[in-house]
């Protein structure tokens, strides 16, 4: 590209006219310039190489200080940006608080006109998968959201979290969200189905007779728990077992279809999901399924540290296209 | 209104003065420079996306709002090869943007027709960083006509091999992974050619046997030991014992294992093979989502940059950030691991 405006605007008048303006040799011209101002240092700094190369020196030497300099102006902006957001985050916490009413939550939501079906969340487990508190925090993270979800109307919710740790403790989990329901909505108002890929599946005991509850609509949420091993190593599998088959000659390599892949992971796995919320500071997948996100919507706050209600909430209004007012 | 106008008009006439102008290219190789000494991610990839938009607002055409793309593309290019970007990976056009209307598509075609040629001709901007062009996407999908230019660039280029540059053009990551699992698949379902080598498996399984017979229990001692030296050869050769019957034919033929696929062997048969993992995936205009564009590629570590500008207005200033803050990130990764590293010698010393 041509770095001065003139040479800029000829070039861009020659383009408009399909090249048809210029010759590739005077194009070459034009853009000659930069590659003098190069060609002189380069020649210049080749010179002086038997000066013992003491212009090159400098001339690292000054790059270096600038790459430091660069360095610390942006450190110090980083961490004012991590502050102001840090501070934004924390006004947007005590504004936007839950107090576990659904009401609330409700009333947050209302102007949205849409919604996600299927939410996606990942999560990360803290204090270097020793357990114990770790995991206990994680279940309560995952209870919180899926109290949220609920309460939102929000159907199916996706938990993804690397090591897989929760899918251990399903039956765990699952009374974790009972217990958090109950305590946000009331008891026996929900039912919740947990279930991780290849496991069964936990339905909600409250299942007593209908009758009474006609009157009041159950919240249903369906919890899927997924790892690192639903995500392209699925994919891996489906090809081992693609392969077998071929091998078996039950199937011609060329009946493989993106339809055929696409159907068999959202059997065994799920299937693309509309939102996907992180809670880290900056987008990094770690290993989330890669089919499935093809037209996810990804939301994450910057420099957002931990789960918390304002993010969720903040994603479903960026999800609706809604500008965020400070307050309710 | 009038003096606002007059102040642009200045700082226009200000920033194209030839002084300005030098000491503003000059800055930029400085800072290009300055960048080369931390870390550098070897593999960028990036969505161009808003040339639309950008047209909309400039109330100018669709095709000429991708044709500054394309500029700003050209200034991209440059900046990455220059501060040692290996590989730089864009998203040209994707299958669903057949859907547009004709009349953008054929433009599109067009323009891509010109700016392979421009991007590849002697003393252009990928032969002075030794760029080496690559199509990623169906080829098959392609117009002749353009084909034929795809083809021409690539020729042009395939000497350069210090940096390449992937466009993706007819893709979809679905389509590219789908793909790589066929070829895997197909791969898979070539028998292995047993004539290769000089030894007859009858002949060892009829020693194995003799020796079996001649040792008193028979079944004991000989399957334990093979099934645990080599997962691969015991599945086969265990089969092949078995099926020695005459009923065997051309079904006992061996094929490789299909347990030994691994995440690398699909990875080996994607589009970007061979290339560097992707270290850094930029999507312009706001829009959050990955699209259909390597997703394989970028869920495990890649760090995913949405920006608010829009294509046409990206540029140094914009990535500057985005470069600074990807290296302050690794800067810190390395401090972590080094002080786990010391952790862990520590505790290993005790």
């Amino acid at each position: 590209m041509p770095i001065a405006k003139k040479e800029t605007a000829v070039y861009r008048r020659d383009a408009k006219l399909n090249h048809g303006l210029l010759t590739p040799a005077e194009r070459e011209k034009l853009l000659e310039k930069p590659t003098k101002l190069n060609g002189v240092v380069v020649e210049a700094s080749s010179k002086n190489h038997s000066r013992l190369g003491v212009r090159k020196f400098l001339k690292s030497q000054l790059h270096a200080l600038l790459y430091a300099v660069l360095h610390t102006v942006f450190s110090i902006y980083i961490r004012i940006r991590q502050t102001y957001h840090g501070v934004k985050d924390r006004i947007f916490a005590i504004l936007y608080y839950h107090h576990r009413t659904p009401e609330l939550i409700q009333k947050d939501v209302k102007g949205l006109d849409r919604l996600p079906e299927h939410l996606s969340v990942i999560l990360k487990l803290e204090d270097g998968g020793k357990g114990g508190a770790g995991l206990e925090a994680i279940v309560d993270e995952v209870a919180e959201i899926s109290a949220w979800c609920s309460c939102v109307g929000i159907q199916t919710l996706s938990v993804y979290e690397k090591t897989g740790i929760l899918k251990g403790y399903i039956p765990a989990t699952h009374r974790a969200i009972s217990r958090k329901l109950d305590s946000y909505l009331g008891p026996k108002q929900h039912s919740v189905s947990l279930r991780a890929p290849h496991m069964p599946s936990i339905e909600s005991s409250t299942s007593t007779p209908s009758s009474d509850t006609t009157t009041v609509p159950i919240k249903n949420i369906k919890v899927l728990l997924l790892s690192a091993e639903d995500g392209r190593d699925s994919l891996v599998d489906l090809t081992k077992t693609l392969a077998e088959m071929s091998q078996r000659s039950k199937l011609s390599p060329k009946d493989i279809s993106m339809e055929l892949v696409d159907a068999e992971l959202q059997e065994s796995v799920m299937g693309e999901p509309d939102l996907l919320v992180l809670f880290s500071p900056s987008v990094e997948l770690s290993g989330y399924p890669p089919w499935q996100m093809r037209l996810t919507e990804i939301y994450h706050v910057r420099d957002n540290q931990g789960v918390g209600y304002q993010v969720f909430l903040r994603a479903l209004y960026n999800f609706a296209n809604v500008q965020m007012r400070m307050g309710r | 209104m009038s003096s606002s106008l007059h102040l642009s008009q200045l700082r226009k006439w200000i920033l194209e003065s030839p002084p300005i102008e030098w000491s503003i290219h000059r800055l930029r190789q400085l800072i290009i420079a300055a960048l080369r000494q931390g870390p550098i991610p070897q593999h960028v990839a990036f969505v161009m996306d808003g040339n639309r938009r950008f047209a909309r607002t400039h109330h100018i055409e669709t095709v000429e709002g991708h044709s500054l793309g394309f500029e700003s593309l050209a200034k991209i290019l440059e900046f990455c090869y220059k501060s040692g970007v290996k590989v730089v990976t864009v998203y040209a056009f994707s299958i669903e943007n057949y859907k547009r209307s004709k009349y953008e598509v054929d433009a599109l075609m067009e323009m891509a027709k010109v700016k392979l040629n421009q991007l590849s001709q002697h003393g252009q901007l990928l032969a002075r960083y030794g760029a080496c062009i690559r199509v990623l996407g169906q080829r098959e999908m392609i117009r002749p006509d353009v084909l034929k230019a795809v083809d021409r660039a690539i020729e042009l280029t395939k000497n350069n091999g210090t940096c390449f540059l992937n466009i993706c053009f007819p893709y979809t990551s679905r389509a590219e992974i789908t793909s790589a699992i066929q070829k895997t698949v197909e791969d898979y379902s070539k028998p292995l050619s047993s004539l290769a080598r000089p030894f007859s498996q009858t002949r060892i399984t009829q020693k194995i046997l003799s020796k079996n017979l001649g040792t008193t229990p028979p079944r004991a001692s000989s399957p334990t030991p093979s099934n645990t030296s080599d997962i691969d050869d015991s599945m086969s050769s265990t089969t092949t014992l078995h099926q020695e019957s005459p009923n065997g034919g051309r079904e006992a033929s061996i094929y490789p294992d299909p347990e030994t696929i691994t995440p690398e062997t699909i990875e080996q048969n994607l589009l970007t093979a061979g290339d560097p993992p992707l270290d850094l995936l930029i999507r312009t205009s706001g829009v959050k989502r990955l699209s259909d564009f390597m997703m394989w590629q970028c869920h495990q570590g890649t760090e995913i940059v949405f920006l608010d500008c829009l294509w046409p207005e990206f540029d140094l200033w914009q990535f500057l950030p985005v470069m600074l803050e990807w290296q302050w990130k690794q800067k810190h990764l390395e401090q972590e691991e080094s002080g786990n590293a010391l952790k862990r010698s520590k505790t290993k010393l005790k």
